[in-house]
């Protein structure tokens, strides 16, 4: 007798776990079929669709460039060769106008990054060293004056320092897209000083920071 | 005036806001301050014009990108009722994330400050600003007029490939079905005519049987006088990935100039322009002189057959000529290419017969996937429409067709010369399905256009260039142009401009920036520009990419649809245009859908364009279709594997087409070859791209590249100025030597973006005289020191 009541009661929280388990990866799906709604063609996806990318260039990066300084440039040099957040940078340097049968020569500093001494700086790395058309979209300018006035305006920069705790880990304010590369611009000769962090080796850069969404949430509501 | 001064580095990027830039400059530099912007986050120092943060609804919409014939899917982010930035949209096949240079700043050419956004009239030889409404109503008046004077045909319409397929329905529609006048052209005809009669010549129906997705198969790309690093960068980059994840692909670059596309080339082979005739002779003549004719495939699917020769180049008014096939047979094909062997053609193309050779055991290896690629540089060719016949008698003799990774692709220039010019027919012997001289294809217009067939005309009427002579001569009295700056592009350009002047021409423009076109305008239209309305384009591979309105346009501007559509109604057409400003471009896309409905030709419903980046047709049983003309991919092919069903003897056509010399060849006074075209930065004559600051930053303004041996003999450094003279005109710009590109000896290259330099005053208004598309590239000139 005892024992029956024993095997029911075994069943019974049985069937009520599975249950539970069942709920609970309902309401997540929900969660998840939400974000993924909000977030079409925006930052999560990128996130975690090209995990395997971040990693990768995590391990392919050189030591030496982990040790790299981008002396005293900060985010306001940063954004001055952009447009707008995300925007491909100018070219900030000569570039080889003088026509030679060479391939494009940006990838021998800007693929592994390093101490130039023509130009006396350290290369920042490019976070996305496969492309090889640079100057697809990375130009030199020419001159500072623009051919009509102009009525651009921009969004602004993602703000920094977004923890939601005193000491805790800020989120990815920008979108991941061809930016997969955490350590291109967070350390070494890329990273302007306000965005440095020290404690790259540590490698797995998304196990602390996650996507801060660059669209307001719907808000989940239980039912 | 010298070349532009390089910035030095450590000068910023385009300076938006001086004062504060150059007041936080020097703080910045100050390490209080940056500790200062580490302790307060949030603190930035980019120097734009900023967004107030509190506006809301950061969103991010899909389009086709507004520049070039690839149609990359652009994700643009819109703010508060403005494009503020833009990312490559990870779901479209074609370009997968990544833009150029020009599609990452596209969004910026929307906001520069003279954009048109009033209606514009001349009253005493000035232009004054009027509501739109009054501007409508003197169009249709005058065009009533006109037509009561002179007869239908003295109206015309002159459109683009950056028109979206409502709009070149919309003109179609008007003039062909409801005016009934085959007076409508687009500026397609300037950049892809040949390729359209070297579809039809050889295969019967238009647009490449392959699909971009040939890039990732392929074993050797050949890109024939095509610079695809700049013009076409984001499939150039698609192919060197390729290469580089294959690591035996072969990038073989055939051109009359070195380019950026040379540089990154596995293999650059040079010609003297127009030769590319003979070498593609040639390479037939190898292929069978070694056996490595695809024999099984030749004897099932092709057939061969002689046009007519010494056809002549269109240069005197009201030029006519009909190409006449008759049928051959291989081995007379075989006998008249023994004129073309690959010593023989050494001496006319100076490429070495080992260079022919060896593409020709390229195209010959039955192991290598081979896809050609090409653009301008065979399309703007005096026999534009044999070259395009010859490079696919390459692939039809080897069987390299319709098949993945085997490719013959002629890529477009335009953001919808395929989907709008090709695909609707807004040429002069086009209707949106068939031509106007065929009964059947008059009998559905009309059915579809609810107008009598008798409204349209059998005749084709002006091509292009003949367009613009009727309106030199006075045969043409009001012309109506969208979307597009002839006074930038014609060749031989100072006739066309003084003839557009004269008296009693009525000239409307509809566009979004004052340009030299809009100068010579009686009626200026503002324009709604690209996502401030809802269209549609179709790409290069027979893409059709659907956007909705994102912005509103500025001021009064209007969609060239809706323009459109406003005059028909007033000039009586309202049955024609019942729609709504609401419903329309579904209205037009279901109409229009009519015309292709066949499983050769099918087009997406409009649902499914809305949802998708990008379908491309024909799209039958909700499947698109990738490789035509193949039973393994294409739904209306028959049988078990290639099927050419556009031609009545189901096969594709093999043309023996001869080597004939250009329309004008440098000689004893005019010594040099001219050569245009364009640079990554710039797109067509600039007037968008000049406009966006990082471009116009880059190459602010147009130059001529000299070889620097000519150079040095003419005695000028980089930078001096070369004054350029052809028989037609001359202009004075400064050279640029060991440049972006490097001309050959005794060749010069100008691009034709620069309004400041109108190049097309020294161009020759020759063509194809199958294609009647003219030929930018040869012309003759001589140089001398200014």
């Amino acid at each position: 007798m005892k024992t029956k009541a024993k095997k029911i009661g075994k069943s019974v929280s049985r069937t009520a776990t599975v249950c539970l388990l069942i709920v609970g990866f309902c309401v997540l799906a929900v969660q998840t079929l939400n974000v993924r709604q909000v977030y079409a063609g925006d930052a999560t996806p990128s996130f975690d669709d090209s995990g395997d990318k971040i990693f990768r260039s995590y391990e392919e990066i050189p030591p030496n460039y982990m040790i790299g300084d981008s002396g005293n440039r900060t985010l306001a040099t940063y954004y001055d060769r952009r447009q707008y957040p995300g925007s491909p940078p100018v070219i900030p340097h000569p570039v080889e106008t003088t026509f030679s049968k060479n391939k494009t020569e940006c990838l021998a500093c800007h693929a592994k990054g390093g101490w130039n001494a023509e130009l006396a700086a350290s290369a920042p790395l490019t976070p996305h060293p496969e492309k090889e058309a640079c100057r697809q979209c990375h130009v030199r300018l020419n001159t500072d004056k623009n051919f009509v006035e102009h009525d651009w305006v921009s969004i602004s920069p993602p703000r920094l320092g977004q923890a939601q705790l005193p000491g805790g880990p800020p989120p990815i304010p920008h979108n991941l897209q061809m930016r997969e590369n955490c350590i291109a611009c967070h350390t070494g000769p890329g990273a302007v000083v306000e965005i440095r962090v020290e404690h790259s080796s540590r490698g797995n850069c998304r196990q602390c920071h996650v996507p801060l969404p660059m669209t307001p949430l719907v808000r989940f509501e239980r039912k | 005036m010298a070349m532009p001064t390089i910035i030095e580095p450590g000068t910023k990027g385009i300076k938006m806001n001086l004062t504060r830039r150059d007041f936080i400059k020097a703080a910045a530099a100050q390490s209080a301050l940056m500790t200062a912007a580490v302790l307060f986050p949030g603190i930035t120092f980019g120097d734009w014009q900023r967004m107030d943060d509190s506006a809301t609804g950061f969103q991010w919409k899909k389009t086709p990108c507004r520049f070039c014939g690839t149609g990359c899917g652009l994700l643009v982010g819109v703010q508060g009722g403005r494009a503020v930035a833009v990312k490559g949209d990870p779901a479209c096949s074609v370009n997968k994330g990544l833009c150029c240079v020009k599609g990452y700043h596209s969004i910026q050419a929307l906001y520069g400050k003279d954009r048109i956004k009033t209606a514009q009239v001349r009253k005493d030889g000035k232009m004054v600003d009027v509501p739109i409404s009054e501007a409508l109503d003197l169009i249709a008046d005058k065009m009533k007029e006109t037509i009561g004077k002179h007869g239908k045909d003295s109206v015309a319409m002159y459109g683009s490939g950056q028109w979206t397929i409502p709009d070149g329905y919309a003109a179609s529609k008007l003039f062909k079905g409801c005016i009934g006048t085959n007076n409508v052209e687009a500026n397609a005809r300037l950049c892809m005519a040949s390729a359209v009669t070297g579809f039809m010549t050889s295969f019967g129906l238009d647009e490449p049987m392959g699909c971009y997705e040939d890039m990732d198969y392929a074993d050797v790309f050949v890109t024939w006088g095509n610079n695809m690093a700049e013009m076409h960068p984001v499939l150039f980059s698609r192919m060197l990935a390729n290469r580089k994840r294959k690591k035996d692909v072969q990038i073989i670059d055939f051109a009359t100039r070195t380019t950026r596309t040379s540089q990154a080339a596995d293999k650059s082979i040079l010609f003297k322009p127009q030769t590319d005739l003979a070498v593609a002779n040639a390479i037939c003549y190898e292929i069978i002189r070694n056996g490595w004719v695809n024999e099984n495939f030749v004897k099932k699917h092709v057939s061969f057959h002689r046009g007519k020769t010494n056809i002549g180049y269109g240069t005197e008014d009201h030029f006519k000529f009909k190409d006449k096939a008759q049928n051959i047979s291989f081995e007379q094909w075989t006998e008249f290419l023994k004129d073309y062997t690959p010593e023989k053609v050494e001496k006319i193309s100076g490429v070495p017969a080992k260079d022919i050779k060896y593409l020709a055991s390229l195209y010959g290896d039955p192991d290598k996937k081979v896809t050609s690629f090409w653009c301008m540089g065979m399309n703007q060719h005096t026999r534009g429409t044999w070259i395009n016949n010859l490079v696919y008698n390459i692939h039809l003799l080897t069987g390299k067709i319709s098949t993945p990774g085997n490719s013959p692709f002629s890529l477009t220039g335009q953001p919808s010369a395929c989907g709008t010019v090709r695909e609707v027919g807004t040429l002069t012997h086009k209707l949106p399905h068939g031509v106007v001289m065929k009964e059947k294809a008059r009998k559905m217009a009309a059915e579809i256009w609810n107008v009598p067939v008798s409204n349209i005309d059998p005749k084709p009427t002006y091509h292009t260039v003949e367009m613009f002579r009727a309106l030199d001569r006075g045969d043409i009295k009001f012309m109506w142009i969208q979307v597009t700056n002839p006074m930038v592009t014609m060749p031989n350009l100072i006739r066309y401009r003084e003839g557009s002047l004269k008296k009693d021409r009525f000239v409307v423009v509809s566009d979004v920036y004052p340009t030299p076109t809009t100068d010579i305008a009686d009626v200026i239209l503002p324009a709604a520009m690209w996502i401030e309305q809802e269209g549609m384009y179709g790409n290069s591979e027979r893409r059709t990419q659907h956007f909705e309105q994102i912005l509103n346009p500025p001021g009064e501007a209007m969609s060239d649809t809706w323009q459109l559509i406003e005059v028909a109604k007033r000039l009586g057409f309202e049955k024609q245009f019942p729609w709504t400003e609401e419903n329309h471009i579904e209205m037009i896309w279901n109409e229009y859908s009519r015309f292709h409905d066949s499983p050769k030709h099918r087009m997406a419903p409009y649902n499914v364009l809305k949802k998708r980046s990008g379908v491309q047709w024909p799209f039958v049983n909700g499947k698109e279709t990738k490789w035509r003309f193949h039973a393994k991919y294409d739904p209306a092919a028959k049988g078990e594997d290639f099927h050419f069903y556009g031609k009545p003897d189901n096969r594709a056509w093999i043309w023996q087409r001869p080597y004939e010399p250009p329309a004008e060849s440098p000689d004893q006074e005019y010594n040099f070859w001219l050569n245009t075209g364009r640079v990554i930065e710039h797109w067509h004559t600039g007037s968008m791209t000049r406009r966006v600051p990082v471009l116009n930053g880059a190459v602010p303004s147009a130059y001529v590249e000299i070889n620097p041996d000519d150079a040095a003999n003419l005695g000028v450094v980089n930078g001096e100025m070369v004054k350029i003279i052809s028989r037609r005109g001359s202009i004075t710009m400064p050279a640029s030597i060991n440049g972006r590109g490097m001309p050959t000896k005794g060749q010069v290259f100008v691009p034709f973006f620069d309004e400041g330099y109108l190049i097309n005053e020294v161009t020759l208004d020759a063509f194809c005289p199958i294609s009647k598309q003219p030929d930018y590239k040869k012309c003759a000139v001589r140089l001398e020191k200014a």
